[in-house]
């Protein structure tokens, strides 16, 4: 008996004990804001990321192991824009977690707060997919990063009150740090203004925006539709009328279109990360802005 | 048009200014100033870029209007994010505006989807003289018709309710009349890993018996979904489930209620209380990137509320005869798992699913058997079962390939002596196996190409193809896994 109160006192204590301990689980959609969390969280939050940066995001299974994340999350942060509609829903709807539904201080959608591009004004399937509230792939703007990284902040402020001043502090160092960075990506993109691109997907739009960069052309015919020979014998036509210097495409997309289209019109491939791990060099979010703009640089000079 | 995001990040200069003037050291002061700077020109191409499509708009004389509003919308924006870029550097903590949509009359219309679904059906033995032998199927063993037939349409309006409630009903729409498939409430605010439907659904237990028609990777259920459950089985009834909080997926739930059209599609449900339940456990979770899995197991049991029917087909075996069961209750368990593989969790270019069931069913009750003299009744359990196992490997984007393989056992029989010998277990195990290929140009079309070689029948070897499309239309949701 006096075993038995003794493991069941012990038992209340670690119970009692468990909360101070506890970290704020949060569930990141993508790995670019699973990398947010963790420059604003620090050692106060435990982050999942639901897919890598080898991952399609718009094609992602419903797991049970996503299920089961998602069901102990208190923060869930994702792009948003229905850029993971086929299958974030059903996460939600399965998880019977509350914290993270919409509208909870718990859900987070960067589209949100961020200045989005390519918003259609008429949405048609026929169209491929297309996303009604614009290109979600909103985190190649640095700007969208430091205004998601604000409400950031404040939402885990919210969720995990002792820990407000040092999400806050955190993520005013995180935004001169990131300032200062942009800046300095600023200056050395300098000479890639101007130069004309292909995409493969419109996963880069942003980047090509901030960058100043005119995309004249994307491998897929429409938005997720995989390329098509017509579609790209269009495209080396098209060459003679608006040349492009570079054909961009992310690690998740399949490179023998790109490659062929290279072979044709001789311009050369260039792969760039399309979030955080996507590449070996791309760890966190300041690394991957650096090898992106790095391995666009290093196209257009050689 | 473009002014405010000009203008803004001006104003953000001259009330920057004073606030910074606080600050201490002047290189401090110098490096805000060059970050506001720097934000400026970053809007100022943001707003050259807003500029261009103004202009752009202004020419499509049809859609002036429209697109103007839409750039203001953006310029807008564009000036909002501008001072929640700028709050940071001002170390002056404010939250930034939302640009979620505003509520649309609209946005309270429930999501609505559309599945049409039709094949070609060609079978060389005549589908209306078709049966399993040793069986009589739950609901019917439809095989359809020949030729070309417009299958169900499926409509499917879900919506959240309010605060509280979320709803979604599927009504199948065939030649004969509509059909209730599901239509059922839940519970998305009991937080804790609870979830509450109740209504009309698909019951929790198995795999396949969650997914509706167009979801599956064949045109038909396999052969134990089909015979022992009678296709997808549905119960009027409350359901509660429960996840673990736990990394991997642990899974607990049962559902207390009616089952509909079950054992028998004539079930009379002519009595108070409860006549049914299940419970349901899964476990699932990933190993590695690439691979997933999730595996289950289930118990079921429904009373045989039925008044009058023929059970056991003594036509075949007896000039005249008929078999009634009353009574009693029809008992089910079964295990299942589904298996899936994409290469660094990217499904897109290639994947592979692995998915097997088994099941066993068990009747009991008292037969009464007439073979036109007179009625004689005594004890009856009747124990069959069936398993299957599929494969379906997509080997190029839109390309999939499936075989599978899908049996019943002959069963077992326990009766009274006083009816002994006038039923039987065939010697006989109904067996088929499939292969399909389908393309999907989108998610949301797919055309499939199947053949079966149906042996569920003695003596009788049926070979079936079938062309199938399926289309959705609408908000369609996503598909379980």
């Amino acid at each position: 008996m006096k075993r038995f109160i003794a493991l069941l006192s012990g038992l209340l204590m670690l119970a009692a004990a468990v909360p101070a301990l506890a970290k704020v689980n949060v569930f990141a959609c993508e790995s670019e804001w699973a990398a947010l969390a963790t420059e604003i969280g620090g050692n106060r939050v435990e982050v999942f990321s639901a897919t890598t940066g080898l991952q399609d995001v718009h094609r992602i299974q419903a797991r049970p192991s996503l299920i089961a994340r998602a069901r102990s999350a208190e923060l869930l942060i994702c792009s948003g824009a229905d850029l993971e509609a086929g299958w974030l829903p059903l996460i939600l709807q399965q998880a019977g977690n509350t914290r993270i539904r919409p509208g909870q201080p718990g859900h987070l959608e960067a589209a949100d707060f961020a200045r989005m591009l390519e918003v259609p004004t008429i949405v048609d399937r026929s169209m491929g997919d297309v996303h009604p509230r614009g290109n979600p792939h909103l985190h190649w703007d640095p700007n969208n990063i430091q205004a998601v990284g604000t409400v950031l902040a404040e939402r885990l402020a919210q969720i995990d009150p002792a820990g407000g001043e040092t999400y806050r502090s955190r993520q005013a160092d995180f935004s001169a740090r990131w300032s200062q960075a942009v800046s300095q990506w600023q200056q050395k993109a300098a000479s890639l203004r101007g130069t004309n691109v292909i995409e493969h997907h419109r996963a880069l739009t942003y980047l090509f925006a901030w960058l100043g960069m005119p995309v004249v052309g994307s491998l897929e015919p429409k938005p997720g539709v995989e390329p098509t020979s017509s579609h790209l014998t269009s495209l080396v036509q098209r060459q003679q009328a608006t040349p492009a210097k570079l054909i961009v495409r992310t690690v998740v997309n399949n490179p023998k279109a790109a490659q062929w289209l290279s072979q044709q019109t001789k311009v050369p491939v260039v792969e760039v990360p399309y979030s955080v791990g996507s590449t070996p060099a791309s760890k966190d979010l300041f690394a991957m802005y650096e090898d992106a703009i790095g391995r666009l640089l290093a196209a257009v000079n050689s | 048009m473009y002014k405010p995001g000009f203008t803004a990040a001006a104003l953000l200069l001259a009330v920057g200014a004073p606030i910074d003037a606080q600050a201490q050291s002047t290189s401090e002061l110098d490096a805000i100033r060059k970050q506001i700077d720097e934000l400026k020109n970053n809007y100022e191409n943001t707003i050259r870029a807003l500029e261009q499509r103004l202009k752009d708009a202004e020419t499509a004389a049809a859609q002036a209007d429209a697109k103007a509003t839409q750039a203001q919308e953006q310029a807008k924006a564009a000036s909002d994010t501008a001072a929640a870029d700028a709050a940071p550097a001002q170390a002056a903590a404010s939250a930034p505006t939302s640009n979620a949509p505003a509520s649309f009359l609209s946005t309270f219309n429930p999501g609505i989807s559309l599945i049409l679904q039709g094949s070609y059906r060609h079978y060389s033995e005549d589908p209306a003289e078709r049966g399993v032998t040793g069986y009589i199927p739950t609901g019917e063993f439809d095989l359809g018709e020949r030729g070309f037939s417009l299958d169900e349409s499926e409509i499917t309006v879900s919506a959240n309710v309010d605060h509280l409630f979320y709803a979604q009903a599927t009504f199948a729409l065939e030649d004969g009349g509509i059909e209730v498939e599901e239509a059922f409430a839940q519970t998305p605010a009991l937080g804790h890993g609870l979830t509450l439907k109740f209504g009309r659904f698909f019951s929790g237990i198995g795999y396949e018996n969650q997914l509706h028609p167009h979801a599956r990777d064949f045109l038909d259920s396999a052969l134990p979904q089909n015979v022992l459950l009678g296709g997808n089985f549905a119960m009027d009834a409350l359901q509660t489930s429960w996840i673990a909080p736990l990394p991997v997926l642990v899974e607990l739930g049962g559902e207390l209620g009616m089952p509909v059209e079950f054992p028998f599609e004539d079930t009379d449900s002519n009595k108070n209380g409860i006549t049914g339940g299940t419970v349901f456990a899964r476990v699932g979770g990933d190993i590695g990137l690439s691979h997933s899995y999730r595996v289950g197991g289930w118990y079921m049991r429904a009373e045989n509320r039925i008044e009058d029917a023929s059970i056991l087909d003594l036509d075949e075996r007896f000039e005249t005869g008929t078999s009634t069961l009353s009574d009693g209750h029809t008992k089910m368990w079964g295990l299942n798992f589904v298996y899936k593989w994409a290469p660094d969790g990217n499904p897109q270019y290639r994947n592979f699913k692995f998915a097997g069931e088994w099941m066993q069913r068990q009747l009991d009750g008292d037969l009464t058997t007439d073979l036109g003299g007179a009625a004689d009744t005594g004890s009856f359990k009747a124990t069959q079962s069936g398993w299957y196992l599929h494969g379906v490997y997509q080997f190029l984007p839109q390309w999939r390939l499936g075989v599978r393989y899908d049996q019943l056992d002959e069963g077992s029989y326990d009766l009274a002596s006083n009816i002994d010998g006038l039923v039987e277990p065939a010697d006989f195990t109904p067996r088929r196996w499939a292969a399909m290929l389908d393309w999907n140009p989108s998610e949301y079309s797919r055309i499939r190409l199947q053949y079966t070689q149906d042996k569920t029948q003695d003596r009788v070897t049926d070979d079936q193809i079938f062309l199938q499309y399926i289309f959705s239309l609408g908000a369609h949701g996503a598909h379980k896994f």
